[in-house]
């Protein structure tokens, strides 16, 4: 007889809503995260066994791809939209930047199987899985005897994305009152300006309200991207995009559904001055957000108390190497 | 003591109450018979004509079947636990479904072709539901409700290929469907008795009643919108009950 595995209790932040994930129907083990977290990190879950997960979400750009304007792929291909940061996914309601996939637990079948990310077939990855005694053994210790099934995999992958949480940023500190913490005064002007400019769509506590926009950029002619009209086959979602969190914003760069902007002061002037005007355009940003320079160099200090260090340094998240 | 004895004495009978409420079970079995327009279907080998005269074949056809009901006689409808069966031509074992049913008379049943919204929206599913399957779209999250492919020289797409994936599960486009059919003869489910009954699928409909596709201007269909909706439309209508053997 197997040991039980042993309940993982997740701290949740009392400034944060309720969790749309509902873990009730997955419920979080130090077994099924540590085998979460396996998964996440280990190549072999793409065709050639060369791209995991972590691959293109690493920690240190909180699990965005640093520096890589598009998501890439096996056989050296390139997606065509950037790779978004992961955390607070439990929070979120649909993933991907046009909202296609509807369920946290569904959402790693998409990078999974697509030809320009990790290229596999879901029935193979499964047999493979089977197929190895260590994985064999892993599936077992967190949910049961039994064949490893798809269902097994992705509540595995759903149980370490749901410890992927970001929640202690200097921000945070000076919100819940922690004795010692405050804003600079630059800061604080930041804030200011936030919350007069920003704050409607990038919404506090989580930094965005979950909607999709037409933020009024110019129409990407090389790839042609409807958004998310892609998904609705609604004229009136072409050209929009998820609203994606500011936290850690600036650790990783580069920026836009399609990483076109390396530094957050060309989104501030995309914003001030660069608008482009289309039937969708968000009205809240169609007559452009006029910010000056002293108000951009503010901003830029409040987004930097968005960073959220012990998250993207924590161990418990960190990639581990995968040699058997 | 006599307390607990009096408890003991209660329960049992609460407990023989309960026995003789517990509904006997029997099991009713539907075996899909695929067709096209009344010919046997076989995979890759035979050739078909659609309604508007294009040749064609078919590699795969496969289409889930669930939220099953009951009609009793007196009309009135007996819906079934959950239940989703994955019909699929190249797997003969699963053209065959055996329903747990409760003991009883029924005129006929009705199902679901695809799958109920809920479980289009409840994250990683197993069995039938495993997208291991190929019956759930990644991109766009939902299931695949009803799937045919196979080549026609009418089509202009890469390889002359035929690619109906039809889904979508909200709005307007709403492709599940729910279809009743009749028994000519009253089915009756008992622990002895476990009725058969055959039930053709004419894929011949999927192109044909009541919307005509014609493959020369229609030959993919991989997104959930008007013209999958049509062809749900079409294939609700693909089904009979050819025959019953009552034993």
């Amino acid at each position: 007889m197997r040991p039980e595995p042993v309940p993982f209790t997740l701290q949740l932040p009392d400034h944060f809503p309720a969790p749309v994930y509902d873990m009730s129907q997955n419920p979080l083990t130090v077994q099924g995260i540590a085998l979460g977290r396996r998964l996440f990190y280990d190549p072999r879950l793409s065709r050639d066994s060369t791209v995991s997960c972590g691959f293109c979400h690493q920690q240190f750009a909180a699990f965005a791809h640093f520096d890589h304007p598009l998501s890439h792929g096996i056989d050296n291909r390139t997606g065509f939209r950037s790779v978004p940061g992961l955390f607070n996914l439990i929070w979120q309601k649909d993933f991907m930047w046009d909202g296609g996939v509807n369920h946290l637990e569904v959402q790693p079948l998409t990078p999974i199987t697509d030809p320009n990310e990790m290229g596999e077939d879901l029935g193979r990855l499964i047999n493979r899985l089977n197929a190895d005694a260590k994985y064999r053994s892993l599936f077992s210790e967190a949910f049961g005897e039994g064949e490893i099934n798809s269902q097994k995999l992705f509540r595995a992958l759903a149980q370490f994305m749901a410890t992927m949480n970001s929640f202690n940023s200097k921000y945070d500190s000076v919100v819940r009152k922690i004795p010692g913490a405050q804003f600079t005064l630059e800061e604080a002007n930041g804030y200011r300006v936030f919350q007069e400019k920003c704050a409607s769509c990038h919404k506090e506590p989580l930094f965005t309200d979950g909607s999709y926009r037409n933020n009024g950029l110019p129409y990407n002619q090389y790839l042609h991207d409807a958004g998310r009209m892609r998904v609705t086959g609604s004229t009136g979602d072409y050209l929009k995009f998820r609203v994606p969190s500011l936290r850690n914003v600036l650790k990783s760069p580069p920026y836009m559904h399609d990483g076109r902007f390396y530094d957050i002061f060309h989104v501030f002037d995309h914003y001030s001055t660069g608008i482009e005007q289309t039937p969708t355009v968000d009205p809240l940003v169609s007559k452009g957000i006029p910010l000056s320079v002293s108000e951009k160099r503010e901003l830029y200090f409040f987004l930097n108390t968005l960073t959220d260090q012990g998250f993207i340094t924590s161990k418990s998240l960190s990639e581990i190497l995968i040699d058997n | 003591m006599k307390l607990q004895a009096r408890l003991f004495f209660a329960l049992c009978i609460v407990f023989m109450a309960c026995k003789k409420e517990k509904q006997e079970q029997g099991t009713l079995l539907i075996t899909f018979n695929n067709v096209v327009n009344g010919a046997s279907l076989s995979l890759n080998t035979s050739s078909y004509t659609n309604s508007a005269g294009e040749a064609f074949t078919v590699s795969t056809f496969k289409y889930y079947i669930s939220n099953i009901t009951l009609t009793r006689l007196d009309n009135s409808q007996l819906q079934l636990p959950d239940g989703y069966y994955l019909v699929d031509e190249s797997k003969p074992a699963s053209k065959t479904i055996r329903i747990p049913a409760p003991k009883g008379e029924y005129r006929g049943f009705s199902f679901l072709v695809g799958v109920d919204s809920t479980r289009n929206v409840s994250g990683a599913q197993t069995d039938a539901l495993d997208p291991v399957h190929g019956m759930f779209w990644s991109w766009n999250s939902g299931y695949i409700m009803a799937r045919m492919e196979g080549t026609s020289p009418a089509s202009g797409a890469a390889g002359q290929a035929l690619t109906f994936h039809i889904g979508g599960f909200k709005g307007p486009y709403n492709a599940v469907r729910r279809v009743t059919l009749v028994s000519p003869i009253s089915l009756t489910v008992n622990a002895e008795r476990k009725p058969e009954v055959t039930v053709k699928a004419d894929l011949y409909t999927w192109f044909s009643n009541p919307f005509q596709v014609k493959f020369q201007q229609t030959s993919t269909i991989h997104v959930p919108g008007k013209d999958a909706w049509r062809i749900s439309e079409n294939y609700s209508n693909m089904f009979r009950i050819t025959d019953v053997t009552d034993l």
